[in-house]
């Protein structure tokens, strides 16, 4: 897999290289901003470019504005998004911004080396990935009433991997079922939970995250979503 | 009393000109010292002159009774003077002049010493006129006319008194009315007895007058209000003694003889006719008195008085309970007709305060004008003292909103530094780790490895939290929304976040957003909810913030103390809760309310003004 990198921090930036190389990936360019990495890329792209949220110049969030570029340029490139913000509302940010072949890491995960290939593979293959700590928070919430309370375990855990941004088919393989019963499951799940049925994969895991984070039951979250 | 009314703005604002103006305010009380201070040659002149008439005319009185000539001079010259100074009184000049008459006529009377004819007849006829020019004067001062029954009252008084006196005269005798019957009389029907008659009725229908004097004087006195009232009150109580004193000397004459001089009760009338010309000389004088009313003014309100304290002071010192002074910077408004209105303007002249008293002041106008200048000086002092006052306000208010703004600036950069600094530092490491892990066989150091790293992911987690807890990136990225959202995501119960308008300035966004994070906190912790709304709404003039939770209510109203706050993101609160939050959201000139009624929740409001 070919990666190119654009992260600040130097030390960061060379032992990403450094685990990534030694993961088998390889790194075509590893830049310091945004504005390095697009001039970076030659005429042969890179499968997946990982960007850090912040960099400068104003060291806020110009991984997405760059994630924007990137895609706007060269559509056919997954993007991932390294973070040190636990926060959802940027992974929402991201989603909005760039709808499919993207992800959303924390930076804390990238010492687990599989799920950081198994990312940038997802990825590079169009699908969505959130990363699991924001995901997990989100359910762990243990809000009363909640909706959540009507699924059970099984319906639970796909919803999770759901909200990771896994298609039916990676949710069957993660939790060794077959891809028909996931599909019952997700039906199952957006019934339960009042969501309607999403179109894309994409779609699907902003509605997930927008239910999970909302305060209010899907029919009451006009007042919600306002405030956005 | 007819008003003096001034009910147009354009002329005393073009008097006020002169207000604070060293020169005009010389310029005004060199004109009250001209008219007070008249000059002495010609007055002693005058005096002299008259003192001669009077002393000359008496004659033969000072070898008869030096005593009474002496009172009868003493009494002209009184009067005399006392005309003098009033002529220097606007609208004055007539009762100067009957004054002046009055005592120059006052020693006239006596020259039927001479018992010369036709004086006999003179002093007989004309001997009571000084009363007559008295009467008017009581009457009048100082107004500019006599009432209608005031003028009714002298008409009849004065032809009583002639036309009485004049048929005693053509009824008499010299002989029968105490003269030489060789002096010349103009009997022409001589009748003895009708003449005693006449005596008695003309002589009673004098009592009688001089009674409705007294009555008119009193109802003069008890009519008046305000300055004049001060002014007068000597004058109607000298004048009830003259009166008074005239009648029991009539009595006298009567009861003694008509034959024999009763010197006696004429030096006694004299003596308290003296009254008169000194009561209205106090009259004179009392104007310069009470200018100096306009000292113990000054001391009153000097030190900045607000427009009540100047409306009591004036109200007291220019004798006016109708006085008002109302307070033009907030609103202007139109002055009531019929009344004396003065506006007292600012420096820049903008109008700040309108004086509105009794027409009748118009006639102490030096008085006046004195006490509404003392007043706006102590006005414009109020007003620059509460402007000063506002202005240190505003600069202690101005130093806290810095204070505040550069621990939030603190706050942002050590927030920075440990995500750019060590958070990084870290996670390369951490990458570094997991290179190497992935680079090594030996199951000894792949564990140590895989120890080192949980250890490192711990370490990362917790240093996350620590740079939100000190500052939300989020907050000023994404705002009071995106931040409260996020909050609220962290929360065990479902918060609806509602934000509206534009975004406030960041001490004020983050007092906000501390504020909220405390507020739910304590939903949480304390109050037992199920659920909160928090909204917000942000206009170019202020952020409204309210936070409601369905708890148990029963909160305090300051000061909750709420450990383990940092869950929600909140900055370390060391246990202040909300007293802290008060003092941020005060210095920002905001105010908090807490509504926390046992059993019915809680809610927080919060009115923090922007730019």
């Amino acid at each position: 897999m070919r990666l190119a990198i654009a992260e600040d921090s130097g030390l960061f930036r060379s032992s990403l290289t450094l685990l990534l190389e030694a993961s088998g990936a390889q790194v075509t360019s590893s830049t310091a901003s945004g504005t390095e990495l697009l001039s970076a890329i030659g005429p042969d792209p890179p499968d997946v470019v990982i960007l850090d949220i912040r960099m400068p110049p104003s060291f806020t969030d110009e991984g997405i504005g760059t994630a924007a570029e990137v895609r706007s340029r060269y559509p056919r490139v997954g993007i991932l998004v390294l973070s040190t913000y636990a926060e959802t509302s940027y992974a929402s940010q991201l989603l909005d911004t760039v709808s499919t072949g993207v992800g959303y890491l924390l930076k804390d995960n990238v010492t687990d080396v599989g799920a950081l290939m198994d990312s940038l593979a997802r990825v590079a293959s169009g699908e969505t990935v959130i990363d699991p700590t924001i995901v997990r928070r989100l359910l762990q919430q243990n809000r009363t009433p909640s909706r959540i309370d009507a699924l059970n375990d099984r319906e639970r855990a796909v919803l999770r991997h759901m909200a990771e941004g896994r298609s039916n088919l990676g949710i069957a393989k993660k939790l060794f079922l077959s891809a028909r019963t996931v599909e019952t499951h997700v039906t199952s799940i957006f019934t339960k939970l009042g969501l309607d049925q999403a179109d894309t994969d994409n779609n699907r895991v902003r509605a997930v995250l927008a239910f999970l984070r909302s305060a209010e039951p899907a029919d009451k979250r006009a007042g919600g979503e306002a405030a956005d | 009393m007819r008003a003096t009314v001034f009910p147009t703005p354009g002329i005393p604002a073009g008097r006020d000109d002169a207000d604070g103006d060293p020169e005009a305010d010389q310029q005004r009380s060199s004109q009250l010292r001209r008219r007070d201070g008249q000059s002495w040659p010609p007055i002693t002149a005058v005096l002299i002159a008259v003192g001669g008439l009077c002393a000359l005319v008496q004659g033969p009185l000072w070898n008869q009774s030096a005593a009474l000539a002496g009172v009868n001079l003493t009494v002209s010259l009184l009067f005399v003077f006392t005309g003098l100074r009033l002529r220097a009184e606007p609208g004055q000049r007539g009762v100067a002049w009957a004054l002046m008459l009055a005592g120059v006529l006052r020693s006239v009377d006596f020259v039927d010493a001479w018992h010369e004819s036709p004086l006999g007849v003179y002093t007989l006829v004309f001997g009571g006129v000084d009363r007559l020019f008295g009467a008017w004067a009581l009457l009048r001062y100082p107004n500019h006319s006599l009432l209608r029954h005031q003028r009714v009252y002298l008409v009849l008084l004065t032809g009583w008194m002639l036309i009485g006196r004049g048929l005693i005269a053509v009824t008499s005798t010299a002989s029968l009315d105490g003269y030489p019957a060789s002096s010349w009389w103009p009997a022409l029907i001589s009748n003895m007895r009708l003449a005693d008659i006449l005596n008695y009725v003309v002589n009673a229908g004098e009592g009688i007058l001089g009674l409705a004097l007294l009555v008119l004087l009193v109802l003069r006195l008890t009519r008046t209000r305000g300055l004049d009232r001060v002014v007068i009150t000597p004058i109607i109580v000298a004048g009830l003694a003259a009166v008074i004193a005239a009648g029991a000397s009539a009595v006298a004459q009567m009861v003694v003889s008509i034959a024999t001089s009763p010197n006696g009760a004429y030096i006694a009338e004299s003596a308290v006719d003296l009254a008169v010309p000194l009561a209205f000389l106090v009259a004179v004088i009392q104007r310069a008195l009470l200018l100096r009313n306009i000292a113990g003014l000054t001391a009153q309100i000097s030190a900045g008085a607000d427009v009540g304290a100047v409306r009591h002071a004036l109200r007291s010192t220019l004798h006016d309970p109708t006085l008002d002074v109302l307070d033009l910077s907030a609103s202007a408004s139109a002055p009531a007709p019929d009344r004396l209105v003065e506006f007292i303007h600012a420096d820049g002249g903008a109008p700040i305060a309108v004086v509105i008293a009794d027409p009748a002041l118009a006639r102490y106008r030096g008085l006046f004008d004195a006490a509404v200048q003392t007043s706006a000086l102590a006005l414009k002092n109020a007003q620059l003292q509460a402007q000063a006052a506002r202005e240190k306000l505003e600069q202690v208010r101005a130093s806290q909103a810095r204070i505040i703004e550069a621990g939030l600036a603190e706050r942002r950069r050590l927030e920075r530094d440990l995500h750019d600094g060590v958070q990084q530092h870290l996670l390369g490491v951490a990458a570094q780790l997991t290179a190497a892990m992935t680079g090594t066989s030996d199951p000894v150091a792949a564990v140590a490895f895989a120890r080192a790293k949980d250890g490192l992911r711990e370490v990362l987690a917790g240093l996350r939290d620590l740079a939100h807890g000190i500052h939300p990136a989020l907050l000023s990225q994404g705002g009071l929304a995106a931040a409260l959202e996020d909050v609220a995501e962290r929360l065990p119960l479902p918060v609806l976040v509602t934000v509206s308008g534009p975004r406030p300035a960041p001490a004020v966004e983050a007092t906000a957003y501390y504020i909220a994070c405390e507020a739910l906190a304590n939903a949480v912790k304390h109050g037992d909810a199920n659920r909160a709304v928090v909204t917000v709404r942000v206009s170019e003039s202020q952020l409204e913030m309210e936070i409601a939770d369905d708890g148990v209510g029963g909160a305090p109203s300051a000061g909750t103390p709420s450990p383990g706050a940092p869950s929600t993101g909140a900055p370390p609160a060391g246990g202040q809760g909300l007293a802290n939050i008060a003092d941020r959201v005060g210095a920002l000139n905001g105010e908090v309310s807490i509504d926390s009624p046992a059993g019915k929740g809680t809610r927080v409001e919060v009115r923090i003004p922007c730019g």
